[in-house]
């Protein structure tokens, strides 16, 4: 019980982190913009293709390096020559402007790389177990994964709080209107903190394409999870988004490793079901099972009783 | 005298729905026919939500597939005989389903419109798709359930087994959509879901909850959603996770966003060009979806108010009499345009092809060699340039076609 | 007998107490001119009186009827009407639809989706009449976004007064209109305010003199003077209050 405690919770963590990265990105974007980037798990999974392709060439490292600089100066062009031009459309057009570009992004992999799973792997380097824990192996490469996510965020953190540029950007997520007239070049700030926060996109993709398998459906699977933490964790609040992706990542990686369900509840209050029941499925339903179900049932949960999520301020 | 006048354009476009299988009558042809009627449908009642009322939806195939689940429950009650009814009514199951499940879902999340309420829909959406999953007796699992449509009581000897009576079927269920989205529209409720869509906070000091206006847009929405379900039911026979997930929510948008918000014809025109491209150009090209992801962001960066909003905006150069100014710019910029067009596809398919000749065109090509690439470039960058060059005289006919007169100025 | 009152009302933003105790009696039928310095708490009590904010403390009445707090489209609904200081209307509807909505509730449509607008006479005819009444009749089908900025103030008007509530409350209905457009405008506020109750929220104090009845001056978020217009000349913490601004004449 406790090994699986240990492990579901370390498990979750990385997630978590993992989750953290394309999150914090999206934040800032938002927060800047006021613009909910739907393609930003693309650009994740723009991260863990480049990568897997210098992979090929140049070894794991290099494309760790590189994958996510490519994928952040492309981030940055769509702002300068897609989303800028789209802004004067409204918020709306922007929005669907980043899910056209999501399913754009999809189909231009599937026509580089074909629709087949990569065998993006870890490198070798980190190809040994951590730790071994009541006989269960905790491989390297996941202490690496939270190793870089916890870096991302500590420096993240630090350039926030403490560097003049992020000054400006808490500035600008506070007060959009006031930065401008103090003179920054605000047009170039969007650029940039689009560019960084797909940037952080692609090097979550860099490090979670190993793991999670690299293939043409995996901006799909996070996607979504990714908005709903930003929204849990309340629109614009960076603080928010990290409780928001540590809360989900601990959430699934729990309800997965745990075997409750139903059946047990059922059992505890005595009750039992013919297996001809109609609500068959509602009464042998178990926690594994409802897993994917969780974070989209917390959103919708979070959205009616307290839209601003956790810790946001602003509703729109 | 003038009633008929007005009720023109409805016998125009009933007589179209129609005729249309007596021109084309292939069995793709009326294939392609039925997913027009039900993408008709399904877009109009988008853009009912977006268009009309201001609610951008992540999630509108939940009323489509949930419409669309019930009416295959229905066609299988009737093939059991617990209920015998026509099947002319499973839309109208759909529909009701669809209302009521916008009643449910739109009672909490039209609170707020905006970027709360895309994220709701998208939420819901998520949440039905995945739930559905894991509800297999209801919906099937993956596999998704199954009916049949020719169990129900005959209807003057017809027994639906032809997909061309399910087209006459749809096609009327489609006009009556069409016309009773139309008519909500010219109501207090279908105005005011525009007043709230433009400013929901004035909205509300002319004595208008915002929140209720929104609410019976959801709704209607819902129901029109429904039907369109129900429609797809009848014709495919069957309904899986795939038509109420994020998928065909996203198509739907992509049909609506496409045709124009926020004119009446516009997601009529995106539900027929859309369900032309994706029957007709997924025959000839396996990218298909790779030129619709390329057309979907030209037109909400190029062309904002989409297909339909282009064609209005000849209105005033058409009421003025000037269009005949614009014909020969158009063709001078649309040579070259289309060139360019045609270049980039050809060198999409070429990087995508393993054949010795690639046909394009009359053209035999190789795509082994570098000097049918180098071609091709050449001419795709000469005819981007004269494309830009001639943007500027297009530019300058428009703004004379459209330049108010010097008598009207004064 | 008061058609409005505000007893004790209280509204603060975070620390800030913008609105500090204001009471004021509106009488059946006046007009009532507020007047203060720019950021005195002028459109702040607009908002509260119209729900637009919910009040801090204190109590506001609506014939005979606790208002305070309530959702705007009920005290609308009650008779009461405004426009706003920086024009807020349906921007991408025509003019005449703009005026078409802010009648249907008045004309009792609520949510109807039955009735269709093409045939109901009446409420069409009575639109035009409105529009004719602010100037805009030739307008009628234009897209209200694209008027020029003295047509949409008339338009913000229009809106306003289009239902013929009883209480009519407008905040700084002229500003920036040129000297001969606001000369119109206050004909118009005048002949659609009779019999009705009116207050008004201006800076121009030539029209403000020439409208009220009676003036309340506030300022900092308080009324420091509640009068007829000659008391409110001749008041020393006016003349205070406003540095000497207050036309002599
Ligand atoms: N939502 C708000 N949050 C915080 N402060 C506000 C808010 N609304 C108004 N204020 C402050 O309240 C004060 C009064 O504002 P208000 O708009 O009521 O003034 P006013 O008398 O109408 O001024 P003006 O003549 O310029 O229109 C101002 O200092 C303003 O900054
Ligand atoms: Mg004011």
């Amino acid at each position: 019980m406790l090994e699986v405690l240990i492990f579901a919770t370390l498990n979750g963590l990385v997630t978590g982190f993992l989750l953290f990265m394309l999150a914090s990105g999206l934040t800032l974007i938002f927060s800047m913009m006021g613009v909910l980037n739907f393609a930003h798990a693309s650009f994740y999974m723009l991260g863990a293709y480049f990568a897997y392709s210098l992979s090929l060439y140049f070894g794991f490292w290099t494309g760790l390096i590189f994958a996510p600089l490519i994928v952040g100066a492309l981030g940055a062009l769509v702002e300068r020559y897609g989303l800028r031009k789209v802004h004067a459309s409204g918020h709306v057009a922007e929005l669907v402007f980043t899910f056209g570009l999501a399913f754009l992004i999809e189909e231009s992999i599937q026509f580089f790389w074909g629709r087949d799973t990569k065998n993006y792997q870890t490198p070798d380097l980190l190809d040994f177990p951590l730790f071994t824990l009541f006989g269960q192996e905790f491989s390297a490469y996941r202490g690496f994964m939270m190793a870089i996510s916890i870096g991302i965020f500590i420096a993240l953190y630090y350039v926030l709080t403490k560097s003049r540029v992020g000054i400006i950007i808490q500035a600008a997520i506070t007060h959009p209107q006031t930065v401008s007239n103090l003179g920054h070049n605000v047009p170039l700030i969007f650029m940039g903190v689009f560019g960084v926060g797909t940037a952080l996109a692609g090097l979550a993709g860099v490090i979670a394409g190993p793991v999670l398998t690299t293939f043409p459906g995996m901006a799909t699977v996070l996607g979504s999870i990714v908005f709903v933490i930003v929204i849990i964790g309340g629109l614009g609040s960076l603080a928010g988004a990290f409780i928001a992706s540590l809360l989900i990542g601990l959430l699934q990686s729990y309800a997965i490793a745990s075997d409750v369900g139903m059946p047990d509840l059922l059992n505890l209050l005595g009750i039992s079901f013919d297996r001809s029941h109609p609500l068959n499925d509602l009464w042998t339903m178990n926690l594994p099972q409802i897993a994917p179900v969780l974070p989209y049932l917390l959103l919708v949960l979070v959205l009616i009783f307290r839209p601003t999520g956790l810790l946001g301020k602003r509703e729109e | 005298m003038a009633l008929l006048k007005k009720s023109s354009i409805w016998i125009a476009f009933l007589v179209a729905l129609l005729g249309l299988p007596l021109l084309f009558d292939s069995i793709l042809a009326i294939s392609i026919l039925n997913q027009m009627a039900i993408g008709i449908v399904f877009a109009l009642s988008y853009n009912m939500l977006l268009g009309q009322g201001g609610m951008l939806s992540f999630g509108h195939a939940v009323y489509f597939g949930l419409g669309g689940f019930l009416s295959v429950h229905a066609l299988m009650l009737i093939e059991y005989e617990t209920m015998v009814f026509s099947i002319l009514w499973i839309p109208l199951i759909g529909g009701l389903f669809g209302l009521l499940a916008g009643i449910f879902i739109g009672s909490f999340s039209t609170r707020k419109a905006g970027t709360v309420f895309a994220m709701i829909s998208l939420g819901i959406g998520e949440l039905i798709a995945a739930s559905s999953l894991i509800f297999s007796s209801f919906f099937g699992g993956e596999a998704g359930i199954s009916g049949d449509r020719t169990f129900g009581p005959t209807f003057f000897g017809f027994d639906f087994a032809q997909n061309i009576e399910i087209y006459y079927v749809a096609a009327v269920w489609a006009f009556i959509a069409t016309l009773f989205t139309w008519l909500f529209t010219q109501t207090p409720a279908g105005r005011m879901a525009n007043a709230v869509r433009d400013n929901p906070e004035r909205a509300e000091f002319i004595g208008y909850s915002s929140r209720k206006v929104r609410f019976i847009s959801f709704c209607a929405s819902g129901m029109f959603a429904g039907i369109a379900g129900g429609l797809f039911a009848l014709n495919y026979e069957f309904i899986t996770e795939e038509n109420l997930n994020a998928a065909t929510s996203g198509r739907v948008l992509l049909m609506a966003y496409i045709g124009g918000l926020g004119y009446f014809i516009g997601p009529i025109i995106g539900a027929v060009v859309l369900t032309l491209m994706n029957s007709l150009l997924s025959n000839y090209s396996e990218l298909w979806m790779l030129y619709l992801g390329i057309m979907f962001l030209l037109t909400v960066m190029f062309l904002p108010r989409g297909f339909a909003g282009f064609i209005m905006m000849h209105q005033v150069a058409w009421v003025r009499g000037n269009m005949k100014m614009l014909i020969k710019p158009y063709i001078i910029t649309g040579i070259p345009a289309l060139l360019f067009t045609a270049c980039a596809i050809v060198l999409i398919e070429m990087s995508h092809t393993d054949d010795e000749v690639f046909h394009y065109l009359g053209l035999a090509l190789n795509p082994a060699s570098p000097i049918t690439w180098i071609v091709i470039l050449a001419i795709a960058g000469g005819a981007f340039y004269a494309t830009k060059r001639s943007l500027i005289q297009l530019n300058d006919a428009w703004e004379t076609a459209n330049a108010i007169p010097k008598e009207e100025e004064a | 007998m008061a058609i409005l009152s505000l007893i004790d009302v209280k509204k603060s933003f975070g620390i800030t107490e913008i609105i500090r105790g204001v009471s004021l009696d509106i009488v059946e039928g006046e007009k009532h001119a507020i007047i203060g310095p720019n950021g005195a708490g002028k459109s702040t009590l607009f908002h509260l009186i119209s729900g637009r904010y919910n009040v801090s403390a204190g109590s506001i009445h609506f014939k005979e009827q606790q208002i305070e707090n309530k959702p705007p489209y009920e005290i609308a609904r009650m008779g009461l009407a405004r426009s706003f200081q920086v024009t807020n209307i349906f921007q991408r509807m025509s003019v005449f639809e703009n005026i078409r909505c802010a009648l249907f509730w008045s004309k009792g449509y609520g949510y109807s989706f039955w009735h269709l607008l093409g045939k109901q006479t009446e409420l069409n005819d009575e639109a035009m009449h409105v529009l004719e009444q602010i100037g805009l009749a030739d307008r009628a089908k234009f897209p209200s976004g694209e008027l020029a900025y003295a047509e949409l103030r008339a338009l913000e008007l229009g809106v306003a007064i289009a239902s013929g509530s009883e209480l009519i409350m407008l905040d700084e209905p002229v500003a920036g209109m040129s000297h001969s457009e606001a000369q119109n405008a206050v004909e118009l506020i005048r002949k659609i305010t009779e019999g009705k109750t009116l207050i008004m929220v201006e800076h121009d104090m030539n029209i403000v003199f020439d409208v009220a009845d009676r003036i309340s001056v506030l300022v900092y978020g308080e009324i420091i003077a509640t009068d007829e217009p000659k008391n409110i000349r001749a008041n020393s913490k006016v003349q205070e209050a406003y540095l000497g601004e207050v036309p002599s004449a």
